[in-house]
This record gives C-alpha cells, structure tokens and sequence, in this order.
C-alpha cells in the first residue's frame, strides 16, 4: 500500500482524534452573557409616584436593557403557585418592569440542595424563594441590599412590620427584603364543629397548654383497636415545631424566651422553660403513645403545614395566618367551621397575648446576573396588583400591616383572629438570625422524641441541647 | 538485550501505543477529572472547615477528632451502619443461596420463577422504597389495613424505633436478593456434575453432596458476595432516605445518612469528607479481614 493512500489503521486513528477533539469542545464551558451592574449601581427609580400604605406603586424606572433572562427558583409548586404567577406576569406593573427582558421561573424541587450546589457552583439563579435565607446571607452568598432600598421608591421600611424587617438583616447589613408572604405565624386553628361535637364550646378555647391539653384528650377518637382515628392537637406538626428560618420557633414564643443571642452567639437552650416545654407537649404524645402517634402522622402531607386537619383527621394545629385561606382552598366544608385563637402558653403566663411576625424575604445571590433587573421584580412583589394574585391563588399574605388590614377575612374564617391580633398582641416575637438553625432543629427534633419515649429526661435533653448546639456553632467557625 | 522503556521504543512502537492512548483518552479524562480529582479533592477538604460557600479553613484532623469525640451521633451512626450490614448482608445470601439451589432443580414453570425472583431488582430503588412506604402505611397500607379489618392493633413498621430497622433490612434484602441470586444460580450450574457422580459412588447422601461438595464449590461466589454486599451496604443511602431518613429516633440513623446531613443539610462538606475516608478504611479494613480469614474456607478449583 503506497504512503499517500490512507489505510484503515489511519483512518480509524483520525475518526479516534476527531471524536476526542468534539468530545473536549463539547465539555468547554459556555460563554458567559456580560454581566449586568454589580450591587453598587442600585436600581435608578424615576418619578416614583407617593408611596401610600398597603397601595405601592412600582417606579416608573428605566427599563433596563434587553435580552437578559431573569431567573426566578421558586420554593413553591403546584397549581396554586402557578395561578398566583401567572397573574403577576400578567400584571402592567411586572411587564413595565422586565421590558424587553425574559422571566424564567423554575419550581424548585431539588430544595436547599439543589439551591446549595448552584451557587457554590458559581452559576445561581438571580433570585429565589422558600429556602433557609439564613444559611446563605451568613455565608455572603447574598448581595447587599441597602443601596437599591435607599434607591427606591417601593420599598420602604415603614410599610412593613418591624419584626419581619429585621429578618432581613445579617450582623446589621440588609440581605433580605420581606416578600412572597409573610404575617403572622402563631395561632390556634381549629375545627369548631368537631370541638362542639366532643361536647365542648368552640368560642371558649384554650389559652394555656394545660387547657389545651385538656381539650386535646376530649377531642383525640380511637378505633376499637386503641389506634388514633382522629387527634385532637400535636405540638409537634405545628408551624415553627423547631427553630426555622422565616416562621420562628412556637416553643420560645409560647414560653416567652430568647433561644439564641444574635449579638453574642450564644444560646439560651437549657433553661426551666425549655424544661417546662419538654415535659409538657410530651404529654400530648404521651397519652396516646409515641408509636401510634408516628404512625398517625406517616402520611405524606400529614406530618406538617395542616395538611392532617385538612384531611379532617386533626381538630386543632398550631399554624399561622395562612392555613385559614389554604383550608377555605383546599378544604372548604372544614373551613366553613374553623376558628383561630391565641397561641397556648403555660399556666404562669395566662394571659400573655404572643405572636410571631416572620416571613419570607427577597434576596439576590451574588454572582446573580441580573442583580437590577431582579430587585424590579422585588418592586413588583410589593404592588398592590401583585399582593392581590398572591392572596387570591394561595391566601399568601404580606409583612405589610396596611395591606393586611384592608383584605376581606370573611372568605377565609379564622383569618380574622390573626389581623386583629395585630392590635391585641402583648408579646411580639420574630425569628433569630442563628447560622446553624436546621442542625438546631434537626436535634431539637431528635432530643424531644427521646424524651416522648421516656428514654431521656427532659433536663438531660435540654443540656444535651445546649452542648450540641455550643459544639456545632464553635465547629462550624461562627463562635467568636 | 534492548532495555525496556518509552524512550527505548522504536517509532513504530511509540506511534503504536499514542494511538492507543488517544484511544482511551476519553476514558482516562473521565476517571482523572471524575474519579481522581474527586478523591484528591476530598482529602483535602476533609482536613478543612469547608460548607461550599466560604473559602476552606485549614483545621487539620479536627474532623476526624470531632467524629470520635464530640459528635453526637456518629457513634450511633457506627452501630446502626454495622447492625444493617451484619444482618442484612448474612441474612441475604443464604436466602438467595438457598433460592438459587431450590431454583436450579428440575420443575415445572422453573423459568417463571426464576423472573419472579429477579424482578424486584429491577426495579428501581426509589420506586421500590415508594411503594413499600405505602404497603408498610399504617393508616392505608394494605398489611395495616389488614390488621384493622381483624381488629389488630396496626404495627407502626417504619415509625417504630423497634420495627424500623427491621423493616429497612427486609424491604433492602427483598430488593436486593434477586440479583445475588442469579450469581449462585450461575455458579450452582458449573459445578462439575462428575463430583456428584464421584460423591454418589461413595454412597452420599443429598445432604451430604450440597454440603461437601455444592457449598465448597461456590465459595469463591459465595466470599464475592460477601464483599460486594459488605460495601454496598455501607454505602446504601436510598431506601433509608426514602423509607424513614435516618428515624424514628435516630434508629435508622445510618453512616450513608449522617454524611448527607452532614455534607447538604449542615453544610460541613470537610466534616463529610473526613466522615467518607473513615467509611473508607473500616471497608477496606473489613474487606482484608474477610479476605485473610477466607483463605480457610474458600475452595478455589486451581489451587492444591
């Protein structure tokens, strides 16, 4: 075979070169889109009309320039979600806003993980919602957003409540602005028509844990086996059954204490009240029995965010304001019947009035790429029209007391408890900025279910607490 | 004679072996950046403060100290991992041995079992765990159900700390069992049938021929077995996720699950890593034992 010929030797040894070759260029990163302004160029707001109450209006603004795509990772899904974004895309104010821009907005199911993993990837969503905020403003993976709140028109610390502002800061620099929803997270939900058929008066509920404990084993129904058909009330799938990021921690609040210094780093977890608290919600497991109670509760959707009182299996839950417009949703024949009142709170505190205003915030992730076109689209949460999709699809309300107090309760019974416990409250609590809330969650979880069990005592649970926590925040570099 | 080594290969030699190694190229970039630089990686970050976010903290062997000393559940962690691979990876292989050599006699619909017995492998883990977290429900699973139409009190499988890792080992073993299976019946088909012509002339029994001549002839399958499910199960994350995340009570709370809590939920990606090299050397420590102390017992057909 002469040397200008090409053999089949060859010819396989160029194919191998050339698929090694496409198969390099195929892994070669893709050109990144210029970035847009970084966080020192907040917004411009023009001709921002008067900011009024619950009714702001979004800035006429300079549409920022085109072909960008905002990306928007929502906490939330199903159709509801769904219904809400759709109305607030289809809002002028949302349209004005994104100009000449794209929206993408992705359900983010894979969660804090999925979340986790793009940003320490160096490629994050500009924005999202529904995750632990705090992990990520703790760790400067949050852009400062003061200048863009100095900048706007919108966004006015005045317009929310006190509380939920404050959640937005990390070591005094705004990371966060209350958005989504927000409100209240605290109060006693419960199905009049059942608590009147176990023969007890459902305009006179509970205000303490021993009354409510009380009503809890008058309304609990067994089978002829022993096994729970109905309970009556557990502590343990309430909103804020352990320290979370935007809803609070019910345990706390209820006992009226801080469980963690922000200033210090400190914690406040082993104490008589923590104590008290332990010994007492056991009760509630106890009287049925920790197995069947597990039992009851292993159904999806069951174990938490009333789903279980939804499914008419649960009188009474712990939960906030907006389980009243999620049951008239999903379940209106038991909304028809459902009150809300205080938060129990133990006997030597009968009379104290608590609540917990938490929420949700806006946040833009650094290395966004569209940080200006994303705080617009924060400005537009905040519009009135985009207020109303979120409370008519998903009875989501806003840390905005202006806007609370001017929506109609009457479509969602037991709402009206938590808007007038704007006024009536006596003891206002919010979430605390701890760097390791979900490890504190995960053994305050662990620890009370040992001491439901009686395989531990509720003192030696709260110092097991106490030195988890202590250990954890020194391990993870946040003890100073 | 010519000394060996690249530089001392004729041209045609060299162009030989580049083309060889443009060839699997591909493959070696795939095990450099997947397989190589995640391990070196690790060891890296095991001996740091690293959540994935902040830039890595050099605190030496801190992780690895925090493991045995401070951290409250590793050591539960331990036992569980140690409980659910000392039970489950027994407990699998002689059910699957035992099937193989019921399966690998002449039946009717021999064929047909055989399927029967394989099929739950191949189903995928997470639709397997979905499906049994419903059967295993106590409000409207069947096997609960069943129990409330007798009037039984329901038994709490997966909520229980008593029955949940028992529950685990047997839905993992269900699953799992066919595939061992199909090896045992591989290796029972090659036993030479001229050593149970030999063992009938000496007048044994049928007991006596699965004893001393079908066992011995499968140990080597049988010590694979072994190993492959002592890692395997050291590893196995799915079904305890999906079925009871490490609960109730942490008594399901296994070494696989306490490295993702550690690494995704508590973002201590340094204290995961030191947590996978420690998983690492008591596998591989098991694995030398197993080896060492099979030496007795493993019959192989080429050795005296």
């Amino acid at each position: 075979m002469s040397e200008k010929q090409l053999s089949r030797r060859k010819f396989l040894s160029l194919c191998g070169l050339a698929a090694t070759g496409a198969a390099l260029a195929a892994c070669a990163p893709s050109p990144q889109p210029t970035a847009a302004a970084t966080e020192a160029a907040p917004a411009a707001t023009t001709e921002a009309t008067a900011v009024v109450a619950a009714t702001p209006t979004v800035a006429a603004a300079v549409a920022p320039k085109g072909g960008a795509t905002l990306r928007y990772w929502d906490g939330w899904s199903g159709a509801a979600e769904t219904n809400a974004w759709d109305a607030i895309t289809a809002t002028d104010e949302f349209k004005e806003a994104l100009g000449d821009n794209q929206f993408e907005r992705k359900e983010n199911s894979g969660g804090d993980e999925a979340l986790t993993t793009a940003v320490a990837g160096g490629d994050p969503p500009d924005t999202a919602s529904n995750f632990q905020y705090l992990d990520f403003m703790a760790r400067s993976m949050c852009l400062p957003l003061q200048d863009y709140v100095n900048a706007s028109s919108v966004v006015k610390q005045a317009d929310f409540f006190e509380e939920s502002w404050k959640e937005g800061f990390y070591k005094g620099t705004q990371f966060g602005i209350p958005c989504y929803e927000g409100f209240f997270a605290f109060g006693l939900f419960y199905n009049g028509a059942l608590v009147e058929k176990a023969g007890l008066d459902p305009d006179k509920p509970p205000v303490t844990w021993s009354e409510a404990l009380d009503w809890c084993k008058k309304l609990t129904v067994f089978d002829s086996a022993g096994n729970p058909t109905t309970i009556g009330l557990s502590p343990y799938t309430t909103e804020g059954a352990g320290p979370w990021t935007s809803d609070g921690w019910m345990v706390p609040t209820s006992w009226g204490w801080d469980w963690f210094d922000e200033t210090t780093g400190k914690f406040d977890l082993n104490n008589d009240k923590m104590i008290d608290s332990l010994n007492t919600l056991k009760q509630f497991v106890q009287f049925i029995g920790p197995d069947k109670v597990a039992a009851f509760y292993n159904v999806s959707g069951h174990d938490s965010w009333g789903g279980a009182m939804a499914a008419g299996i649960e009188v009474a839950s712990i939960q906030g304001y907006w389980i009243a417009g999620m049951m008239a949703a999903t379940a209106p024949d038991i909304s028809k019947n459902c009150k809300a009142s205080w938060l129990p709170v133990p006997d030597s505190r009968k009379g104290v009035r608590v609540q917990g205003q938490r929420g949700h915030l806006f946040t833009i992730f650094k290395g966004a790429q569209n940080p200006d076109l994303a705080f617009k689209l924060c400005e537009v949460l905040q519009s009135k029209p985009a207020l109303d999709a979120y409370f008519k699809a998903e009875g989501f309300l806003p840390s905005r007391p202006a806007y609370v107090t001017s929506v109609d309760t009457s479509a969602a019974p037991g709402l009206d408890f938590y808007v007038q416990s704007i006024k009536d409250t006596t003891e206002w609590h919010r979430p605390l900025a701890c760097e390791i809330t979900t490890y504190v969650y995960d053994q305050y979880t662990a620890l009370y279910d040992q001491v439901n069990r009686g395989t531990m005592d509720a003192k030696e649970a709260a110092a097991e607490l106490q030195k988890r926590c202590e250990t954890e925040y020194k391990n993870q570099g946040f003890a100073s | 004679m010519a000394k060996e080594g690249i530089l001392h290969l004729s041209y045609q030699e060299r162009r030989r072996l580049a083309r060889g190694l443009i060839f699997v190229s591909p493959w070696l970039l795939g095990l450099l950046l997947l397989g190589a630089y995640p391990l070196i990686s690790s060891i890296y970050y095991s001996l740091h403060r690293y959540d994935l976010m902040r830039p890595a903290v050099f605190i030496g062997l801190s992780n690895y100290t925090e493991l045995f000393t401070t951290d409250p559940t590793f050591k539960q962690a331990l036992v569980n991992t140690f409980c659910y691979v000392g039970i489950g990876v027994p407990v699998s292989i002689i059910s699957a041995f035992l099937a193989a050599t019921l399966l690998n006699t002449k039946m009717l619909g021999r064929p047909v079992f055989r399927a029967i017995f394989y099929f739950p492998a191949i189903v995928p883990a997470t639709v397997s765990a979905t499906v049994w977290s419903f059967l295993l429900n106590p409000q409207y699973g069947a096997i609960n159900a069943t129990l409330r139409a007798f009037k039984l009190p329901i038994v709490p499988f997966l909520t229980s700390p008593t029955y949940a890792m028992p529950s685990v080992i047997s839905i993992a073993w269900v699953w799992g069992c066919g595939y061992t299976m199909v090896l045992f019946l591989a290796t029972l088909q090659d036993v030479p049938r001229e050593l149970y012509e030999a063992a009938t002339v000496d007048g044994a029994g049928a007991w006596h021929k699965y004893w001393n001549v079908t066992i011995p002839m499968c140990t080597p399958v049988i010590l694979f077995n072994l190993v492959t499910g002592l890692i395997y199960g050291f590893q196995d994350f799915t079904f305890l996720r999906l079925l009871t995340n490490g609960g109730p009570g942490n008594a399901t709370e296994v070494f696989s699950l306490e490295l993702f809590k550690n690494a995704f939920e508590y973002l201590r990606m340094g204290k995961a890593c030191a947590m996978a090299w420690v998983m690492f050397i008591i596998v591989v420590i098991l694995t030398v034992l197993l080896f060492k102390s099979s030496a007795r017992v493993v019959y192989y057909a080429d050795t005296n």
